[in-house]
């Protein structure tokens, strides 16, 4: 090949470097940095290129790690489990049908407590028609069986995120997944700064922690009676209860040897005129924030761990900022429910406040999400003034040939 | 024309958007990613989201500015200020002068002079500016890769980046001999590039997006496809089946087929992916060869090769020629 994507990488990155990279090789850089000793994974668009850069830095003998090719989302998640727990750093990755192909194992990786690290490039699941393109699969399903999730707005940000899983889940012993919209940003070339070697190795020591060991036999998973499960999810969820505290901190050290400050939730320009905030996450943030270049009468809370959800933050933020309304997008919706589940999160803590919100399900399956749906939802919210009638609404559908839903043209 | 110094103003709180034309193989991504790679300030590019095959009509974006909040935005683009088309034989297979604003530049590889490409545009309000990227490819490359030649071009249109600037950034991306071969052949295409300037100028504060074009009306709404994701044939709602996909534009070749010479043998019909060639029933109620489907053949040439006879044969679709009007004679006002 005549170009070489992963070339940075083959050698040691002795001080930060500028360079440009599509969010996949990007995430592909950083794992090789973090020095993981299994590379486990089934490729599907978008996710692709991750593991191909992954396998170039293996082929070429930079990273010595054992790249294992299987047939499965399912084997890639059962094999990465097991490796992990076994003490080996592993990485993997999945989107979409994949990941639901993965459902069976997911909640293992958490039971066991292991520090896997996943990334997922959100895309569509199959239904009603199959779409390779962008929607928010992993709000929509398993976001509630204990891995940390962390939402990434741009390459820097998901190649930071992959640092920060293995961070994250060393210091919890809870797996962790990073997530970037499917090809907006998988597939974007964007600007970034590669983190030194000798940093990323500083903040992602390898350190001790239970392993399957013949020294010390032990059954893994077994079955138990009732006497006894009760007993074991209870432990599960008290172990859950510092991982925001340990996520921060996390974010706290990376910030101090980067210089990039992260935090669960971000917020720009929240004392504004009109005491309205848009929330969400991901790639659209940076639409917003262009957008905000010219509508400085709102802001804008990003949030960047989904899960744990951190709701005593947002209260905290929505309360001292003085809060009235929130325009919630999100690019998944829910068939069944009352609301999206990205919403569903955040209505549940919002309860206490009472904050009148509206949820707008944009962007599935890859449809552009622009200025134009931010003016509407915009102008929608003034009217609003509480929280009786539908809670959420579909924008930049069309109705028919001539008409999109809700919008006047 | 515009002037660096301009472009340079501009950028500081506009972004200038491009757009690539190329097909699939031909580097247009490669290309977006230099413009980034070399631009002095923030830039972002995008490929059309999607799968790309071999020969398909592919599209890839560029956004940049000095301001990050603006390049912050993923939005995809949808009124670029220049436009440029690595094969010629896109200029009638895709609407290439979608959404260029008044005044933009469309940047062709062509030996086509620049009212040819007026006409099949059919857009006065754009400015054209072709460069023979094919002919300078085989000459100093000595292969048909026009990625990077167009660049050269777009340098001398746009002022976006300088020679230096994108030399460096190809450095870093290519190997030592190719990366120099590549700014010797830009080099000649920054001097070789013809230019037909309306004397209009794009205005660049204003964003040329058509409201909710993203949602494209004209295509049906959820309540004509309410049909559990099922496209049934007959009712044709929308388009269906990859027979109505000209995938014969992709091929670099044009297969033909001599009569005299066939045999019948009807190994290429068994061979064939896309069931390009051509067969009919003839009076001795046997089937016969009767020609290649032109519309679908992507010369694979895998009929070629295992013909035993040689009845088959090709020839290349385009080739190097030199460039039609100078830039003294037309325009360059």
């Amino acid at each position: 090949m005549s170009i070489e994507p992963m070339k940075l990488f083959f050698k040691e990155i002795k001080e930060p470097i500028e360079t440009t990279m599509i969010g996949n090789y990007a995430v592909a850089g950083a794992v090789t940095q973090t020095d993981p000793d299994v590379i486990c994974a089934f490729p599907i668009t978008p996710q692709t290129q991750s593991v191909e850069g992954l396998s170039d830095v293996v082929h070429q003998g930079r990273l010595k790690a054992a790249f294992v090719n299987v047939e499965s989302e399912l084997a890639a998640i059962s094999y990465s489990t097991a490796a992990c727990a076994a003490g080996a750093r592993t990485f993997t990755a999945t989107a979409s049908q994949g990941y639901l192909l993965m459902t069976e194992a997911l909640p293992m990786a958490v039971g066991w407590r292991v520090p896997l690290t996943m990334m997922i490039s959100a895309r569509a699941f199959n239904s009603p028609n199959l779409s390779i393109w962008n929607s928010w699969e992993f709000t929509q399903t398993n976001s509630e069986l204990g891995w940390n999730t962390l939402v990434s707005e741009n390459v820097q940000e998901t190649y930071d995120a992959a640092i920060l899983a293995v961070m994250i889940s060393e210091n919890s012993l809870f797996p962790t997944m990073f997530v970037h919209d499917g090809f907006i940003i998988s597939h974007s070339v964007q600007k970034l700064t590669l983190i030194p070697d000798e940093i990323v190795r500083i903040l992602t020591p390898k350190k001790p922690r239970h392993t399957i060991n013949t020294k010390k036999p032990g059954t893994w998973g077994g079955i138990v009676t009732p006497s006894f499960f009760m007993e074991g999810r209870k432990g599960l969820d008290e172990a859950k209860e510092p991982v925001l505290g340990i996520m921060e901190k996390a974010f706290e050290e990376f910030g101090n040897a980067t210089g990039r400050k992260y935090n669960l939730i971000e917020t720009y320009n929240l004392d504004n005129s009109s005491k309205t905030a848009f929330l969400t996450m991901g790639s659209m943030c940076g639409n917003i924030i262009s957008w905000m270049t010219k509508n400085k009468d709102v802001g804008l809370i990003k949030i960047r761990a989904f899960r744990p959800f951190p709701h005593e933050q947002l209260q905290k933020i929505v309360e001292e900022h003085n809060i009235e309304k929130l325009i919630i997008f999100e690019k998944s919706d829910s068939l069944n429910g009352m609301l999206p589940p990205f919403s569903m999160s955040i209505a549940s803590a919002l309860y206490p406040l009472g904050t009148i919100f509206r949820s707008f399900i944009v962007g599935l399956g890859g449809r552009d999400v622009t200025r134009d749906e931010f003016d509407v939802a915009k102008k929608k919210m003034e009217s609003i003034n509480s929280m009786k009638g539908k809670l959420y609404m579909y924008l930049g559908v069309r109705e028919s040939k001539e008409k999109i839903m809700g919008v006047e043209i | 024309m515009l002037t660096p110094e301009y472009v340079k103003e501009i950028l500081k709180d506009y972004t200038i958007k491009l757009r690539f034309h190329a097909r699939g193989g031909q580097g247009g991504v490669t290309a977006s990613n230099l413009c980034v790679d070399a631009f002095y300030g923030y830039g972002v590019c995008q490929p059309k989201f999607g799968a790309e095959r071999m020969g398909s009509p592919t599209e890839s974006y560029v956004r940049l500015s000095e301001n990050p909040d603006l390049v912050r935005s993923n939005e995809q683009v949808y009124g670029p200020h220049f436009v440029s088309v690595l094969d010629p034989s896109l200029l009638s297979e895709v609407d290439v002068t979608a959404g260029i604003p008044k005044g933009g530049w469309l940047i062709v590889n062509t030996e086509m002079d620049q009212l040819t490409i007026q006409d099949t545009v059919k857009r006065k309000d754009i400015n054209i500016a072709t460069i023979d990227a094919t002919r300078i490819a085989l000459d100093v490359l000595r292969r048909n890769i026009t990625n990077t030649i167009i660049l050269g071009a777009l340098i001398r249109v746009s002022h976006l980046f300088t020679l230096e600037e994108l030399s460096d950034a190809i450095m870093k991306r290519f190997k030592g001999e190719i990366a120099g071969k590549n700014i010797q052949a830009i080099k000649q295409a920054i001097e070789e590039t013809c230019i037909y300037d309306m004397g209009i100028e794009p205005d660049f504060t204003v964003d040329s997006k058509v409201p909710w074009q993203q949602v494209e009306l004209g295509l049906p709404g959820y309540k004509q496809l309410d049909k559990a994701g099922v496209w049934y044939l007959d009712e044709q709602i929308i388009p269906v089946g990859s027979d109505q996909v000209n995938t014969g534009t992709w091929g670099e070749w044009e297969v033909l087929w001599d009569e005299e010479i066939c045999t019948d043998c009807a190994q290429c019909w068994y061979i064939c992916p896309d069931f390009a060639i051509l067969r009919k029933k003839g009076d001795d109620g046997l089937w016969h060869m009767a020609g290649i489907d032109a519309f679908h053949c992507k010369s694979c040439l895998n009929c070629l090769e295992i013909c035993p006879v040689n009845a088959i044969d090709k020839r290349m679709k385009q080739g190097p020629a030199a460039c039609a009007v100078p830039e003294d004679q037309e325009g360059g006002n």
